[in-house]
């Protein structure tokens, strides 16, 4: 398992793991708008989703 | 041993009361519920004094246009998004009862004074608490104008302000005042104002009717507008019924309180029953009365809530219950000033790394900046303003979030009592999604991105 709590160059792992669910909510989001418009961006929603489901899932581990 | 308290305001209690109250807890935590919940009730005080806060102008406007427009079908977003914020309450719970520490302070020192300072102190929580007070004396002085002919005489708000600004004034100035009777005289008046809204609201419902099977179904059934007004609705109501300004306030309430180790079962009790399930309540009957009403008569309905409580009264039938029904409604723009001006204040002091002292001028003036507000009987809001300081709240809000889920999990802050918790880490990461959102949809609508 990770240890998200060790530097991985300027940041800890929990900082980066913060940043990539923020660009994962942004593909999301990015994909709910071309969804809801005309159906398209589909693999965008659902590479979000998961990719955000995957943060979370990361990120809730507590501190060892 | 209590343990010593590490803020200014807390040192105003004296040891033998701190004494006292842990003895106490200790007591209730052998008692029987019902003796135990009772006694937790009358103890608590920071929770109440963070839902007197957040039921403010906004809230409720957007709970009676909701139950205007969409009947009792969106009550469920209530619990499910003030049951996201408990997850950061509990961990402001967990910064003050087993940290000890001002949140701000260390967010200065492990994230830098951007985030802690700026973010958290100056932006998210004093200069909120200035601009959105003008809303809180908007509706205040309308109501007490409106509330005024039914009692027999006229009170225009160009005189009426004044009484707004006493009240509020003389409350907030009380806080930290003769050690703890100050801060208990502060948060008993916002335990009888929930108590005054609770009651109000609920004799009008009563008064109105509720179709309980529809209530129930909008309150476990979820249900949005379709596209993205859909998503515009869920995204702004669960991030934006608590916030920043709300875990800063409970921090730091609780810290003036003296809390320590033996406090976070009492601090937890509080943000659910003094936070929580008033909130929900109050803007579940709100809802549930307006669905009742105007929502049956149908048609287009006015947007503020001035207009809306005036196109209600009618509906609500004899004289007296329109009176209890403004009475209510008008302790609703009082809490929140007193609210958010004991927030600005704390937040002003923490930002420049200032002692709070309740009886120095310093404390004395930042606690009343926000009754500037009183200017919104003649001029609106400056909306260059607002537009900045809204935009700043929307990019900067889930960086807080981020920073408050940090800590909780730091070793070097809360040593052995960091978070363990996996479900409690998931549902503040939850709230941070949603906040996060709310950052993107603004600048997806500032690039044109989004759908109008």
């Amino acid at each position: 398992m990770i240890d998200i709590d060790r530097r991985f160059g300027p940041f800890s792992g929990r900082v980066w793991g913060l940043i990539a669910n923020f660009a994962a909510n942004a593909m999301a989001l990015y994909g709910l708008v071309g969804y809801l418009r005309d159906g398209t961006h589909l693999v965008f929603l659902i590479g979000g989703l998961l990719v955000t489901a995957a943060c979370v899932l990361l990120l809730a581990q507590p501190s060892r | 041993m209590t343990e010593v308290p590490s803020y200014p305001i807390a040192e105003k209690v004296s040891p033998e009361e701190l004494e006292a109250e842990v003895a106490r807890l200790d007591e209730l935590s052998k008692s029987p519920p019902f003796k135990k919940g009772w006694g937790y009730l009358r103890l608590g005080g920071p929770g109440f004094i963070d839902a007197a806060t957040t039921l403010g102008a906004g809230t409720l406007t957007a709970s009676m246009l909701s139950g205007a427009m969409f009947g009792y079908k969106t009550m469920w977003l209530l619990w499910v998004s003030m049951g996201l914020g408990m997850f950061m309450m509990a961990a402001a719970a967990r910064f003050t009862c087993r940290g000890g520490f001002r949140v701000i302070a260390e967010q200065n020192r492990y994230h830098g004074w951007v985030v802690g300072s700026l973010m958290t102190g100056l932006l998210g929580t004093a200069a909120v608490a200035v601009i959105f007070n003008y809303g809180q004396y908007s509706l205040g002085t309308h109501l007490i104008e409106s509330l005024a002919p039914m009692l027999g005489f006229e009170f225009p708000r160009q005189v009426n302000w004044i009484v707004f600004m006493a009240i509020t004034s003389a409350i907030v100035l009380s806080y930290g005042q003769r050690g703890r009777k100050g801060i208990v005289l502060v948060e008993s008046f916002m335990k009888l104002c929930i108590s005054l809204m609770l009651v109000s609201f609920g004799i009008c419902l009563l008064l109105v009717g509720v179709d309980w099977g529809a209530m129930l179904h909008g309150i476990f059934v979820p249900w949005l507008p379709s596209g993205v007004e859909g998503v515009d609705l869920f995204v702004a109501s669960s991030a934006a019924a608590i916030g920043v300004m709300d875990w800063v306030l409970f921090q730091y309430a609780g810290l003036a309180r003296g809390w320590g180790r033996k406090h976070e079962t009492l601090a937890r009790f509080d943000i659910f029953v003094g936070l929580f399930l008033p909130f929900v309540l109050i803007n579940f009957l709100v809802v549930a009365v307006f669905a009742g009403t105007l929502h049956q008569v149908g048609g287009t309905h006015p947007e503020s809530a001035t207009e809306l409580a005036g196109a209600l009264a009618p509906l609500l039938g004899p004289i007296w219950s329109q009176v209890l029904f403004y009475v209510a409604f008008l302790a609703v723009p009082i809490t929140t000033t007193v609210g958010m001006s004991l927030a600005g204040a704390i937040a002003i002091h923490e930002a420049f790394g200032w002692e709070p002292d309740t009886s120095s001028w310093r404390w004395r003036i930042s606690a009343l900046l926000p009754q500037i507000g009183f200017l919104a009987v003649w001029y609106p809001r400056p909306v260059w303003l607002v537009i900045a300081i809204a935009a700043f709240l929307s990019l900067s809000n889930n960086i807080v979030g981020w920073s408050f889920y940090l800590l909780l999990n730091d070793k070097r802050v809360l040593g052995e009592d960091r978070n363990k918790s996996y479900g409690w880490n998931a549902g503040i990461l939850l709230l941070i999604c949603l906040l996060n959102s709310v950052a993107l949809i603004y600048l997806f609508n500032r690039f044109g991105w989004w759908i109008r």
